[in-house]
């Protein structure tokens, strides 16, 4: 599903962040990606995205080669993904639902189709009661909530996410990474760079390390490597 | 699932309006002004148009025939100068006509007229008028190039100093109109730039939740129309003022009665500016949210 062949990324700075990087991520798996600050997580991400573009290599994404993809057909690329990042991103002036609701009215969903199914991924991630409610009045890890409502609820069939706790103590980081978890049960791919060795280790899932810009370690198990 | 989302569109776009209230004003404010100069200048214009139109009609040009052309050659002169293009109306008048109304003018002094009757001195002659002041020289030309045409009797410094004011107007209007749908692109597009920067948070999350470029633009040309058609209606209710009372002034002066001339007067242009203005507010809204957008729909 998400598939890299010999990618590599330098910055116009020079700074090469990613090296020579192949790895393939199949429907409906859930990966990490870990590694030390700098190592190039990020840019992973945005080469996903297609946010950056790669120097040299190919990324190939729901069976599609994107590496040469024209700009106006990036918006539907970004409509197989939901995206969360660690500083939430949600629009202060707007409630929980309509945060919620902006991201069906971007892909043109029907009225009646955005009534049906705000509520319905608002329930799924524990925030059933917070509809009315503005982000400021929320706590971080409810913020977060929200952010992964928003992601899910075009239905995308990969969850991209950038240290998505890295902003919320360990208990909350534990509740987020569970609805992770469960959106993957329902057959949603998942990626999630982050830094939380525990929850990793204690998820067993697989993990793909990074360091300085090259894959070190690609296996099930745990934050670190034990081989 | 596919849904045209006008009214969403729309919706973001009057709540950006109120936001900005004071860039929108100001640029209202200044969009005003530059429609109403434009506005002055296409009402002067028009009228002026409207004035050419009328004096065309009144104007014309004596074509004196020879003394010795025979009254056959006379009937097909007629024909052949009806022809050429430009020409509206041809009278005859014949020596008699023209020693009457002689005889009418100088009513007073008619003892120096009294031989005239057996030895007429005056010519025959077509009066000739024009659809287009433009062609007088053209015309001219082509009646002295007929057989039996003596001569031109015309006032031709009317209608070319007539004709080049109009043209003129239209250069200085067209020049005036390019200038000021500038300065307006740039100062609506300086609004709207402040309203993509205040939401440019919104328009990087539309941008990862899959929107295309043109649904971000969406509420920002809606902004720009807004602005556009705000400032038309507001402008032509103030140049519907301004030019009524002076139009009222101008018709009762008494230069414009003694020359028997008619302006337009407000309703009769009214449907054309609104046109133009509203046009000319929505081009404007429209370009200047484009160019104001171009920054940020890169990534
Ligand atoms: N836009 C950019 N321009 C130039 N260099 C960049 C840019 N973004 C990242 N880098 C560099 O690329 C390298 C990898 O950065 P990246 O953000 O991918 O790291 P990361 O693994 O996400 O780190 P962290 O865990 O701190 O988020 C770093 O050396 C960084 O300085
Ligand atoms: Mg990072």
């Amino acid at each position: 599903m998400i598939e890299f062949r010999n990618v590599s990324k330098s910055y116009t700075t020079g700074q090469e962040a990613v090296h020579n990087a192949s790895f393939n991520i199949e429907k409906g798996e859930f990966a990490f990606l870990v590694g030390s600050s700098g190592s190039g997580k990020s840019t992973l991400i945005k080469l996903i995205l297609k946010e950056e573009e790669p120097t040299s290599g190919n990324i190939i994404i729901n069976g599609k080669d994107i590496t040469f993809l024209k700009p106006s057909r990036i918006p539907y690329l970004r409509r197989s993904m939901g995206i969360v990042f660690q500083d939430f991103r949600l629009l202060p002036d707007k409630t929980v639902y309509d945060n919620v609701a902006f991201a069906m009215h971007v892909v043109r969903a029907t009225p009646k189709h955005i009534r049906r199914q705000v509520p319905m991924v608002l329930a799924q991630v524990g925030l059933g009661d917070k509809a009315k409610v503005y982000p400021n009045e929320l706590s971080g890890g409810e913020q977060q909530r929200v952010a992964l409502a928003r992601a899910i609820v075009n239905n995308p069939s990969m969850l991209i996410a950038d240290e998505p706790t890295g902003n919320l103590d360990p208990n909350t980081a534990w509740d987020i990474m569970g609805i992770l978890n469960d959106i993957n049960l329902r057959g949603t791919t998942v990626v999630v760079a982050t830094h939380a060795k525990e929850i990793v280790d204690q998820m067993k899932k697989r993990v793909i390390r990074i360091d300085k810009g090259n894959i070190v370690r690609d296996e099930k198990g745990g934050y670190d490597s034990e081989v | 699932m596919k849904y045209n989302s006008f009214g969403y569109l729309i919706g973001e776009g009057f709540r950006s309006v109120a936001k900005q209230k004071k860039m929108t004003s100001a640029s209202i404010i200044i969009m005003c002004a530059t429609m109403f100069i434009f506005g002055a200048f296409y009402l002067i214009g028009e009228n002026v148009n409207f004035i050419m139109g009328q004096v065309e009609s009144q104007q014309g040009m004596r074509v004196i025939l020879s003394d010795d052309t025979t009254d056959d050659e006379i009937t097909s002169l007629k024909t052949k100068i009806s022809q050429i293009d430009g020409v509206n109306q041809v009278t005859f008048y014949s020596k008699e006509d023209n020693l009457a109304s002689i005889k009418e003018q100088l009513s007073e002094y008619l003892e120096i007229l009294d031989t005239y009757d057996e030895d007429n001195p005056f010519p025959d002659a077509y009066f000739v008028t024009l659809t287009d002041l433009n062609l007088n020289d053209s015309v001219q030309e082509q009646i002295l190039k007929l057989d039996g045409v003596e001569e031109i009797v015309a006032s031709d410094d009317t209608i070319s100093s007539l004709s080049s004011v109009a043209h003129g107007i239209q250069m200085g209007t067209l020049g005036l109109l390019i200038i000021l749908i500038i300065i307006s692109v740039f100062i609506i597009s300086y609004t709207i730039k402040l309203t993509v920067y205040a939401r440019r948070k919104e328009i990087s999350i539309m941008k990862y939740v899959g929107a295309t470029n043109g649904f971000i633009r969406g509420p920002f040309i809606v902004e720009g129309i807004i602005i556009g058609v705000i400032s038309a209606v507001i402008t032509l209710g103030i140049i519907g003022l301004a030019y009524n009372s002076v139009i009222n002034m101008m018709l009762s002066s008494v230069v414009i009665q003694r020359i028997n001339i008619t302006l337009y007067s407000f309703s009769d242009i009214f449907a054309r500016l609104l046109i133009v203005y509203v046009l000319l507010g929505i081009g404007i809204g429209i370009t200047g949210s484009i160019i104001s957008m171009r920054k940020y729909l890169k990534v």
